[in-house]
């Protein structure tokens, strides 16, 4: 079995604290955190191996589909499941399928990590911030808005990403990869196709359409009759497009000329000014 | 201390297309790094406009009030959200500083500004949450799904790109936008044309998951058995009846669980993998 080096490990312990302190390019960590892709890729550049990485990312994304933090609050952590669940499928050369078995358990876990920084910044914010807002004292201000908050996720998450790639992640490896082969490894398979229809049915409800999950359905049969054929994302990407132009377009063709037909004659907003 | 020289060292500067502009990417980095469980991101709206701050009140202790304005309790979505406030909070400020310099009576006071944060966070980050990290996000990356298949980096890459740079850009739109019309610029942002961009990427990205689900969810039955002499495969019966039904039914399931007991994602995620398992370890799935 390969081993991982510190070098590497600390690297992906470093790429993990910058999106989860959310400090790596700022904002742009959002699709970072809760999408598994660059990640995965980050950790196939480490090891050198991009493109069985990005194999065992997509399987893992498909599983995160629809993960966002409405509010703040997340279920799970895309981005620690998969900083330790590629480099562990990499060492034990493991199945997507079986990536997937690793990063679940992961994912939960970083969560937790996560309102352990919502914890301390709290702190931060309430010793140091206010304290200096009430001074106005700038410099300070901006230390304790932003500098703070970068060391204290730099502390939680790098110690910990460490431990667990470099020591944790050969150990994880071995005992999957030697359930290879048994009626686990079957199950794993099936929970790992199957849990993509969470991610999916997420987005479908948060999204929150219900008349227009007709789309959907259509979708979903053109994508089942048309396999054979190889369609590529784009290709369906624009067809979707054209349908909503479509549909909208007709829809608010169909609205005015009924305001036109004299529905409209009971007030309403655009009809203030009269 | 004489009023020439109080012209001078406290009338405020004209604020700028360029400091909101600048204000916004403050935003965009700061967002989520100072987020906490009293204030949540308060702080990062408070970093972003502390420069513009800075320009309106000359006067120490109006700029130690207008900090100490900004740290209460404010929560939102980075673009939609975070782009239109940055926007409407740098307008408010510029008319109380103005009002402040003139001495006039204060019409723009604490309650004012707080209350048109509070107002407008909840109902931006719903549409913003829905469309950006729920919608728009995802389309991009089931564009790059197959890329990343097949082994192609470009897989993480663009959408990443995409996505970061489409909410740079509306964030600024917005940001600008809140600075010109002030606190009617939530109007527009929820307005009629709007609306119609938000259906068109409401039904793609419903579209989209539609084309996913039919491609990547993969529910298929393993069981055979013998009846007098005859093998059932179960899984080819059910491709001659309708082909991909398993994967519909599972997804059908879940939405149907959502929508009767809210959006609880974990309980989802294990209830899901103990029927799978249990399904596949004896041998149906």
């Amino acid at each position: 079995m390969e081993n991982i080096t510190v070098i590497q490990a600390l690297i992906i312990a470093f790429w993990v604290a910058g999106i989860m302190g959310r400090f790596l390019l700022g904002g742009a960590t959002l699709t970072m955190r809760f999408s598994p892709m660059m990640s995965g890729l980050v950790c196939g550049l480490v090891f050198g191996r991009v493109e069985e990485a990005m194999l065992i990312t997509a399987a893992i994304q498909l599983i995160f589909m629809g993960v966002f933090a409405p509010g703040g609050q997340m279920p799970s952590e895309p981005c620690v499941a998969t900083s330790i669940a590629v480099p562990v499928a990499l060492l034990g050369n493991l199945t997507p399928e079986a990536a997937i078995g690793v990063a679940v358990p992961v994912g939960l876990l970083g969560s937790y990590l996560y309102q352990l920084r919502f914890f301390l910044n709290t702190i931060v914010m309430q010793k140091m911030a206010d304290k200096y807002a009430a001074q106005g004292n700038e410099r300070m201000l901006s230390f304790s808005i932003i500098g703070m908050p970068i060391i204290i996720s730099c502390l939680i998450f790098v110690p910990f990403m460490f431990i667990a790639l470099y020591y944790g992640a050969p150990i994880i490896a071995e005992v999957v990869s030697s359930a290879s082969g048994t009626i686990v490894f079957h199950i794993l398979e099936v929970i790992g196709g199957g849990l993509a229809a969470i991610g999916i049915a997420v987005t479908v409800y948060v999204i929150g359409k219900k008349n227009y999950i007709v789309f959907f359905l259509l979708a979903y049969f053109m994508a089942i009759i048309l396999k054979s054929l190889n369609v590529t994302m784009i290709t369906y990407a624009i067809i979707g497009t054209i349908i909503a132009i479509i549909y909208v377009m007709a829809k608010s063709e169909t609205l005015s000329k009924v305001q036109d037909a004299g529905f409209s004659a009971n007030a309403d907003e655009d009809d203030d000014d009269y | 201390m004489s009023v020439i020289d109080k012209n001078i060292n406290l009338q405020p500067e004209t604020v700028t297309k360029k400091d909101v502009g600048f204000a916004w990417l403050r935003f965009y980095f700061a967002n989520e790094i100072p987020h906490c469980f009293d204030k949540y991101i308060a702080p990062a709206l408070l970093w972003a406009l502390m420069p513009i701050l800075k320009k309106l009140y000359k006067n120490k202790q109006d700029l130690i009030e207008a900090y100490q304005r900004h740290m209460l309790f404010f929560n939102t979505q980075l673009s939609w959200g975070g782009g239109t406030i940055t926007g409407i909070v740098a307008s408010l400020e510029s008319a109380r500083a103005k009002e402040v310099y003139e001495k006039k009576p204060i019409t723009i006071d604490d309650d004012l500004i707080y209350n048109s944060k509070a107002g407008l966070m909840g109902a931006l980050a719903g549409i913003g949450d829905s469309i950006d990290s729920g919608t728009v996000q995802y389309i991009f990356i089931a564009i790059a799904l197959p890329w990343a298949q097949q082994g192609s980096p470009l897989g993480s890459l663009i959408p990443f790109i995409c996505f970061a740079t489409y909410q740079l850009v509306i964030g600024y739109y917005f940001a600008q936008l809140g600075f010109r019309l002030g606190r009617s610029a939530a109007s527009e942002v929820v307005g009629d044309k709007m609306q119609m961009v938000i259906e068109v990427l409401s039904i793609l990205g419903l579209f989209m998951m539609g084309i996913l689900a039919g491609n990547y969810v993969k529910v298929s039955s393993s069981l055979e058995f013998n009846l007098s002499g005859k093998e059932f495969v179960v899984q080819s019966i059910l491709d001659g009846i309708m082909p991909g039904i398993l994967p519909l039914v599972t997804v059908g399931c879940i939405y149907g669980f959502f929508a009767k007991k809210g959006l609880n994602v974990t309980k989802a995620l294990f209830g899901l993998t103990v029927i799978l398992g249990v399904l596949a370890a004896i041998g149906i799935l």
